[in-house]
């Protein structure tokens, strides 16, 4: 995508999205165009030099020299970042999104506690007549099991206690970060789930002070990719409806209200951080909430936004699209990325099939997004 | 309430539509296939049925190479003799391209292609021997212009050897078409003259063909050649009396008479069009809107890194557009040349064109 010539007057290079063409061929009546946004997402703020001694009129400079690209065809390519408006001009500090990592590192013992942490396991145990060396394994994203035989082999490890097993299949090891992406009959209490929260990310406004109403984001537009995974509430295997599905087989969520926000209640905005686990499944009172929900932002805190994946029927079912759009690796194979032994495992001969891809998670006010690293995953012969 | 999105009401939407127009310059080289040097019609692509052949701008069998236009011949039923040669694919020719263009008389007949528009079969003007120039949609996109298209044409003498034998060179065009043309099944058509006065070499009014504009068709009598007409390799003289092109039409395939027809063009002109139907949305921003980002690099610890304190006002830097669905569907998109800076004291109306 080249550069647009800015020697001259300013010009704008419109194109329709392979989205939009789409819809026109559809000829269905579903291109219409009701609404426009701005971006800026050539913009990089921190070019601005508010300290320049040479005066104002020197502060922008870097910025408006920026070049811009030409226009992209793909619709999920563009205005990443959004212009908001907001009538107020006296704004300091405005709230963004963050992935909500904090806090539980205790194994699951309730349903209330669910990790939200990306995939880790604790390695190098030693148990009775086994030594479970391998390191720790710890990733940056969430791992989806798309079928119970997976999401079993990830978290057979998960419980129990060490220095007592003699069978490897029975050896506990913490793990967290793995998402039951399937419809099980029961999502139980370390099935995962994905939280991002809403909130001002600085300790020099007091949690005590709230987010103003025109700040607070209370609707929530999630896209990733259909082919891959669906939707699903935290505490139910309901799946959410889906807006629409792009071109590239991209569906856009647009979740408002329901199971998905603050599903434990709005977070706690009494000055604390980083609380510790009680294992108390009762979330009636502040200082339950407080516990159960811990939390990522010093400074006043919004709504939370939770939610988890399921992987699709195709994944759940074969590997043609962990083959197609994926890879592979051998289960006992040294460092797997499951981290599973690689001698007497219960795995071995079979394979580790994964697709890397992301979730974005949008404020659907405040334009603010966040790209959610997933993994998909399956073991199978 | 923040937001990033606004809605375009009924006022900020209009509808146009804008003509343009694009100067088709055909040098004679790529007609008669020497441009290349080396290797003589390269670019001309000739089939096995003989029925028309085919002008690309480049050796045809690259990937590179456009298709400029076809060549063929037909004659009318008035004319044809079972003698001929290829009678039956001239006769086809000639029908095909008339009940295409000329369409039916009232008796369910084809009619006759008619130089002076008149539509009077058997009359004055009817065209039996006429040479075909179809040219590619490429080039003529949605029509040629009216009073754009120029044909320079040697009318005599053969081609054999350099070619410097040729002579009486005319520029035909649809010189009236501005003020003057008619209307067939196949759209608009005009008359092709020799020149602006509308007369012939010999002073009369008569037209040697039609334009046909939005087909892309041109139509031209044969009996605008004189004397010789050939093939670069063997010259159809007048002897006994006998028009080379007249000889020709009897005893020639219609790949040796689109050959000889190519030789004789000097250059060709026209001008296209491009009929864009277009949607503007007036994209207006407030003085109070769009003054701040989402962008990641906009705050640093969620504070606002374009100010210092609240009482300056905020700002931010458009550099596109985005035009949406109901449904927040990114259907079209437009960027800014540069970065365009958005503060309360600013309003600004973006005019964002898109073209059908």
């Amino acid at each position: 995508m080249a550069f647009l010539d800015n020697s001259g007057d300013i010009i704008l290079d419109a194109v329709l999205t392979d989205t939009g063409r789409l819809r026109l061929a559809q000829g269905d009546g579903s291109f219409k165009i009701s609404k426009f946004a701005l971006g800026d997402d050539e913009i990089n703020y921190g070019l601005y030099d508010k300290d320049n001694a040479n005066g104002s009129a020197y502060y922008d400079l870097q910025v408006l020299q920026t070049p811009i690209l030409e226009a992209f065809s793909n619709n999920s390519s563009n205005l990443k970042t959004k212009l908001v408006s907001l009538p107020r001009t006296n704004l300091l500090y405005m709230p963004i999104l963050k992935l909500n990592e904090n806090n539980i590192t205790e194994p699951a013992t309730a349903q209330n506690d669910r990790p939200t942490k990306t995939f880790s396991r604790q390695g190098g145990q030693t148990f009775v007549d086994f030594t479970y060396g391998g390191a720790n394994k710890s990733d940056s994203k969430f791992y989806v099991a798309v079928d119970n035989f997976t999401f079993t082999q990830l978290t057979r490890f998960t419980s129990g206690s060490a220095g007592s097993a003699t069978n490897p299949n029975d050896i506990t090891i913490p793990t967290v970060g793995v998402l039951q992406g399937y419809q099980a009959g029961n999502e139980g209490p370390s099935g995962g789930i994905i939280r991002v929260d809403h909130g001002l990310d600085t300790n020099e406004i007091s949690t005590g002070v709230g987010i103003d109403a025109d700040l607070t984001e209370n609707a929530f537009i999630v896209e990733m990719d259909y082919r891959l995974g669906r939707l699903k509430e935290p505490s139910s295997n309901n799946l959410a409806g889906v807006n629409f599905i792009d071109d590239d087989n991209v569906a856009t969520y647009y979740v408002g209200s329901g199971a998905m926000i603050n599903p434990k209640g709005a977070p706690s905005n009494t000055n604390v951080t980083n609380e510790t686990f009680t294992g108390t499944a009762d979330d009636t009172t502040p200082t339950e909430l407080q516990n159960i929900a811990p939390q990522v932002f010093d400074g006043p805190r919004g709504n939370t936004f939770q939610f988890r994946i399921q992987a699709s029927m195709e994944l759940n079912q074969s590997v043609y699209l962990f083959n197609q759009i994926g890879q592979s690796e051998n289960a006992d194979a040294s460092g797997n990325l499951a981290g599973f032994p690689t001698t007497s495992s219960p795995v071995s001969g079979m394979k580790i099939y994964y697709i890397d891809s992301t979730v974005r998670v949008i404020g659907a006010n405040t334009g603010y997004r966040l790209d959610i690293p997933i993994r998909f995953i399956k073991i199978a012969n | 309430m923040a937001k990033s999105f606004k809605q375009l009401l009924g006022d900020d939407i209009r509808n146009t539509r804008t003509m343009l127009h694009e100067a088709i310059p055909i040098t004679g080289t790529i007609a008669s296939g020497t441009y290349t040097g080396a290797t003589l019609d390269e670019n001309v692509k000739k089939f096995s049925h003989g029925m028309f052949e085919s002008v690309y701008d480049y050796p045809f069998l690259s990937s590179s190479a456009n298709h400029i236009f076809d060549i063929t011949y037909g004659c009318s039923t008035s004319v044809s003799s079972s003698g001929n040669t290829q009678n039956a694919k001239k006769l086809n020719i000639y029908n095909q391209m008339a009940q295409i263009l000329m369409g039916y008389d009232t008796g369910s007949q084809i009619r006759k292609f008619d130089s002076d528009g008149t539509l009077n079969d058997g009359g004055a003007g009817q065209m039996d021997h006429c040479f075909f120039l179809n040219f590619s949609r490429l080039l003529t996109k949605d029509e040629i212009k009216k009073n754009s298209f120029r044909l320079q044409l040697f009318t005599s003498g053969g081609v054999s050897g350099n070619g410097s034998t040729r002579g009486v060179l005319q520029t035909l065009g649809d010189y009236r078409a501005g003020t003057e043309y008619r209307i067939s099944p196949a759209g608009d058509y005009g008359l092709i003259f020799t020149s602006s006065a509308g007369t012939d070499t010999q002073g009369n009014d008569a037209s040697v063909g039609l334009l046909f504009y939005q087909a892309g068709i041109a139509v031209l009598t044969s009996s605008i050649f004189q004397k010789d007409f050939g093939t670069p390799a063997a010259v159809l003289s007048d002897s006994a009396g006998v028009k080379g092109v007249v000889a020709a039409a009897t005893g020639s395939t219609i790949e040796a008479l689109a050959d000889s027809f190519r030789h004789t063009i000097h250059d060709v002109d026209f001008n296209n069009t491009i009929e864009l139907n277009s949607t503007i949305y007036f994209c207006r921003i407030g003085h109070n809107e769009f003054n701040y980002s989402s962008n990641p690099t906009y705050i640093s610890g969620s504070r606002l890194v374009v100010k210092n304190q609240s009482s300056d006002l905020p700002h931010s830097y458009i550099t596109t557009v985005g035009l949406y669905s109901p449904d927040n569907e990114l259907m079209a998109v437009a960027k800014l040349s540069e970065p365009i800076k958005k503060d309360p004291n600013t309003e600004l109306t973006l005019r964002v064109r898109l073209d059908y």
